[in-house]
């Protein structure tokens, strides 16, 4: 990494069932704005444009970065789209930076989004193939199988994925941009909500949202703004294919790499005591405890004894608060989800996370996954420049 | 020597999704409907139509609406002589870009006449609307020629 970068906006819209008084150009548009005031920039400012989207059946939008040009003040300049399915939120961030970290671009925009009320991911997501098996299952039943797993390996009661359900509502009413706002929500609401994917009840399944997130990333030396900067000390991207014979579903490989890689570049060596707390994609509830065995923040088969302890929640004052904003559990648009796990590790170390803020958070982390658990995106953001 | 056969499948895939115009194309649309063109007006000053959100040279969002007039000048056109079943006249007609008065560009449209010989760059042309108009661009049925050329 030769240049140092850091996160000097930020801009989100407020997440919503529905925006049907904006275009998509302009449901984008005002997370972009926001950001741009927030870094205390105009467009002529931005050297390059970064755009990331669910794929393009979600929304039946093919080249978004040739609709959206104009709308992002990418005229005449660079403009790239990643696409990384769920994660690509994560990865559009990192790919960002690296445009920075290279030494190319002093200032990148990167814009993520979706529009889930005139979208199709359901279906989108389990298109038919000739010659191929077909999981006409969408997203939550093909997770669901994965967490049982991790049920029968770990011995986790049946109610940690309901604690986690009610920990991120109670996190997400801290949130005045979160789509879902439960304040009152309770362990025996969740408990008799739906089934719908066994052991997945309705309320400990992520909402469809409508939102755009937007970040602005500055080498060190065109660092704007009158909010602290969120220095980047790590980040990393790994993939894997889908289904391969022996795939480790439940901890897969991918994620393991990842975290290990972030880690050794920000100098982690504890991650549950090294960081202050943590932005990870937890769009079922189950992959709470999951993924904080994956990420290195519990052992094996004991991710779920922090959940219970209360360690991952603000309202319970845990060591290792994860998701205060509330997380993909109380908001999901789905392209723009992964941005915002970055972009709310970068609130926490700017001090600037309003009523969710972790006090005196200094590192966190953001993380994101797609696909069938197949693609991770992660980075380290700090208040210290290293 | 047998013939090799190679398997392979058709498939048909589709999805259906909704579309929001937002206040601009939608003004433009709700124009329409109510039988008035409405463009708005760029950083550099000239009307645009239809209008954009955000403007071709500075990106800022445009707000300034301008209505313009329904007849216009003919800049340049295509002339489709067999109209296929998708083409929006059954009869010969020229895909046209006309720049309608109160606009500074053109705006492509399909534009009905007699024949291709009947069509000249400066030619004065006017906007025949649909019997219902619904908010959609189908609302302008064609052009035609206000006199033949």
């Amino acid at each position: 990494m030769a240049e140092l970068a850091a996160v000097v906006g930020i801009g989100q819209t407020r997440y919503k069932t529905r925006r049907g008084d904006v275009s998509m150009a302009g449901l984008l548009r005002e997370a972009v704005d926001r950001a741009l005031v927030d870094a205390g920039v105009e467009f002529a400012d931005i050297d390059a444009v970064i755009i990331g989207k669910a794929p393009d059946m979600f929304e039946g939008v093919v080249m978004p970065e040739s609709y959206l040009a104009d709308a992002l003040g990418a005229v005449g300049k660079p403009m790239m789209r990643v696409h990384t399915a769920g994660s690509v939120g994560g990865s559009t961030a990192l790919v960002a930076a690296s445009h920075v970290q290279s030494g190319t671009f002093k200032r990148v925009l990167a814009v993520t989004y979706e529009k889930q009320s005139e979208s199709n991911a359901m279906w989108a997501l389990s298109t038919p193939q000739p010659f191929a098996v077909h999981l006409n299952a969408g997203a939550g039943g093909y997770f669901a199988p994965i967490i049982r797993e991790y049920i029968r390996r770990s011995g986790a009661p049946y109610n940690v994925g309901i604690k986690v359900a009610v920990k991120d509502r109670l996190h997400g009413a801290r949130n005045p941009l979160a789509h879902l706002q439960l304040p009152d929500i309770t362990e025996q609401e969740v408990e008799d909500s739906m089934m719908l994917w066994d052991p997945l009840r309705f309320l400990e399944a992520c909402p469809s949202s409508d939102g755009a997130c937007a970040m602005v990333i500055s080498a060190a030396d065109s660092v704007t703004g009158t909010k602290p900067p969120a220095w980047i000390r790590g980040g990393a991207m790994r993939s894997e294919p889908t289904m391969f014979a022996g795939r480790e579903e439940v901890s897969p490989r991918a994620g393991r790499d990842c975290a290990a890689d972030v880690y050794a570049q920000a100098g982690i060596t504890h991650p549950r005591k090294d960081l202050d707390c943590a932005e990870i994609y937890v769009p079922f509830s189950w992959y709470e405890p999951m993924w904080l065995e994956n990420l290195g923040f519990a052992g094996e088969g004991e991710g779920w004894k922090l959940t219970m302890e209360g360690a991952t929640s603000l309202d319970a004052g845990g060591d290792i608060p994860w998701n205060c904003s509330g997380g993909v559990l109380c908001s999901n648009p789905i392209g723009a989800s992964g941005m915002i796990r970055f972009a709310e590790a970068a609130r926490q170390v700017r001090g600037d996370a309003g009523n969710h803020q972790v006090e005196g958070a200094r590192l966190a982390m953001g993380h994101a996954y797609g696909g069938g658990a197949q693609f991770f995106a992660m980075w380290v953001v700090g208040a210290d420049k290293p | 020597m047998q013939a090799t056969e190679h398997l392979s499948q058709t498939f048909e895939l589709g999805f259906t999704y909704t579309r929001s115009t937002g206040p601009v194309v939608g003004r433009f649309l709700t124009g329409l409907r109510d039988r008035r063109i409405i463009g708005n007006r760029g950083s550099d000053g000239r009307v645009l139509v239809p209008p954009v959100e955000y403007d071709p040279v500075t990106a800022a969002a445009l707000d300034e609406f301008v209505e313009v007039g329904e007849e216009g000048t003919l800049v340049s056109w295509c002339w489709v002589n067999e109209p296929r079943a998708a083409h929006p006249l059954a009869k010969p007609f020229a895909w046209a870009m006309v720049q309608l008065d109160g606009a500074d560009v053109a705006m492509i449209h399909c534009l009905e006449a007699p024949g291709e010989d009947a069509l000249a760059t400066g030619a004065r042309v006017k906007v025949s609307w649909a019997a219902e108009t619904i908010g959609f661009i189908t609302d302008i049925r064609c052009f035609t020629l206000l006199e033949e050329a």
